[in-house]
């Protein structure tokens, strides 16, 4: 019987709702046996889709399924007021209490020890800076309750998420992300656990946190706290290989779930790419860590979806004077990775009204079943192996 | 004459040095070769490789973790 829970933090589209509400609905009806068995967990800005009237539908349908179970943290209700009105009008949406601290995070986290059976660690990939965005804030929660929970917290810093390595930070009106981080590591030290705290050294280097020592020619940390070490890419997706939970801002996991033997074979991964090809790095970071892990042998599926459409519409080209890697060349030269496929949702062209470049026309087109047979389907692989899926 | 301009790829990633190589070796005429600075893991996780794939490869050290690496058609 296989589990899925998915983390939800940030602000969910109606057409994200929509199109994970189908997937999600047809993936129950490939395992009707699987009552209870799926799980959503929201809070911060993913809780306003539920008082959306956009969304109502959608969430009337999935909390319908007998095999859902809708999670929101309570908390974040009340900091949003809106715990009375999702009390009252969705009742097929459990509220988590006050009782005990973060009883959102507790929830969640033994939900996953319990799911990804004999874990013994948990960690987080965190994308998001400090004190711009509230996720290093869920991240902290999380990894508390990870520790808390007797297991090994771990943190991979990605992307923008590697300026929380930065020491001296000194917010006025919020929590202390470093000072957390290093209290953290520290709590799981003494209680003779491994924390393993990451940034990834391209990010690192790019935001000036890893820089190049003339005298060594190697690149050393600058202006980091120690509880986090700069490390390759490659490092740290390493640690992807092991059987534990990865969360992130936008996530989900689908495991065999208690009860089923431990897989031997490698954890596959689903990238979602969402945003437009160049106006953010969410694309080159997700192709990037995609190809990164499919290179290292791990099954790695990227899907293009909503507005991760554009980077395979039209051709780019790179002005002289501009100095940005082209995504579409990115793609076209990795299509030979043996263990990296390409897909594009073709609801999401549909209602752009846009059609995929003729040179990426032998990426395949998916529709929202299909994505629900990639991810709960019924090939053998699919029954062992544990699935993550991270929206960038 | 010109000075030609030598790439220095030392602070990309692995993969994303295999991407750079493999959209400029596409674009590279037959007989043609590229030259780079790379680190030493560089020059054994990404640029010696591609000997097995019909390209030349070869380097030099040029300083301490610093090596002048050509790869032809």
């Amino acid at each position: 019987m296989m589990a899925s829970t998915f983390l939800f933090c940030e602000m969910l589209s109606p057409e994200r709702v929509r199109w994970c509400t189908e997937c999600i609905t047809s993936g129950v009806r490939l395992h009707p046996e699987n009552q209870g068995t799926i799980k959503v967990f929201l809070t911060g800005d993913a809780l306003f889709s539920l008082v959306d009237a956009q969304n109502r539908d959608s969430w009337n349908a999935l909390s319908a399924l007998p095999s859902l179970c809708i999670i929101a943290d309570g908390d974040e209700l009340k900091l949003q007021g809106m715990l009375d009105s999702v009390a009252t009008g969705f009742p097929g949406v459990t509220i988590t209490g006050s009782g005990g601290r973060d009883p959102f995070w507790q929830s969640l986290v033994l939900t996953l020890a319990k799911e990804w059976n004999g874990t013994r660690k948990a960690a987080f990939l965190l994308c998001h800076s400090p004190y711009m965005s509230r996720i290093p804030v869920y991240m902290l929660r999380f990894l508390s309750n990870t520790h808390s929970a007797g297991l090994h917290p771990e943190l991979y810093t990605y992307l923008d998420g590697v300026h929380n390595v930065h020491n001296g930070q000194r917010p006025s009106e919020f929590e202390n992300i470093g000072r957390n981080v290093s209290a953290i590591a520290g709590a799981a030290e003494q209680s003779g656990r491994d924390p393993w705290f990451a940034a990834c050294s391209r990010c690192a280097t790019a935001r000036g946190y890893y820089q190049m020592n003339p005298g060594t020619g190697f690149c050393e940390p600058s202006s980091c706290i120690e509880d986090i070490t700069i490390r390759p890419l490659k490092e740290i997706l390493s640690r992807f290989s092991g059987n534990h939970p990865i969360l992130s801002h936008m996530c989900g996991g689908i495991v065999a779930g208690a009860g089923i033997r431990e897989s031997t074979a490698l954890p596959r991964l689903v990238i979602f790419i969402t945003n437009p090809p160049y106006g953010t790095e969410w694309t080159f970071g997700g192709l990037s860590l995609a190809l990164a892990a499919a290179m290292d042998g791990m099954p790695t599926t990227v899907i293009f979806i909503e507005q991760g459409v554009y980077a395979l519409c039209g051709t780019h080209e790179i002005p002289q004077n501009d100095k940005v890697f082209n995504v579409q060349e990115m793609i076209a030269a990795t299509t030979d990775v043996p263990a990296l496929g390409y897909l594009v949702h073709a609801p999401s062209l549909e209602e752009r009204g846009i059609t995929v470049s003729e040179q990426f026309s032998k990426i395949k087109k998916v529709r929202n079943p299909e994505i629900s047979g990639i991810l709960w389907g019924n090939d053998p692989v699919n029954a062992f192996s544990a699935t993550r899926m991270i929206f960038f | 004459m010109d000075a030609v301009k030598v790439n220095d790829f030392t602070e990309l990633t692995c993969t994303n040095l295999m991407i750079k190589l493999k959209i400029m070796l596409n674009r590279l005429p037959p007989g043609d070769a590229l030259a780079f600075f790379a680190t030493r893991e560089q020059v054994d996780n990404t640029c010696a490789p591609f000997s097995t794939n019909g390209y030349q490869v070869a380097w030099e050290e040029e300083a301490e973790n610093r090596y002048m690496v050509r790869i032809g058609k």
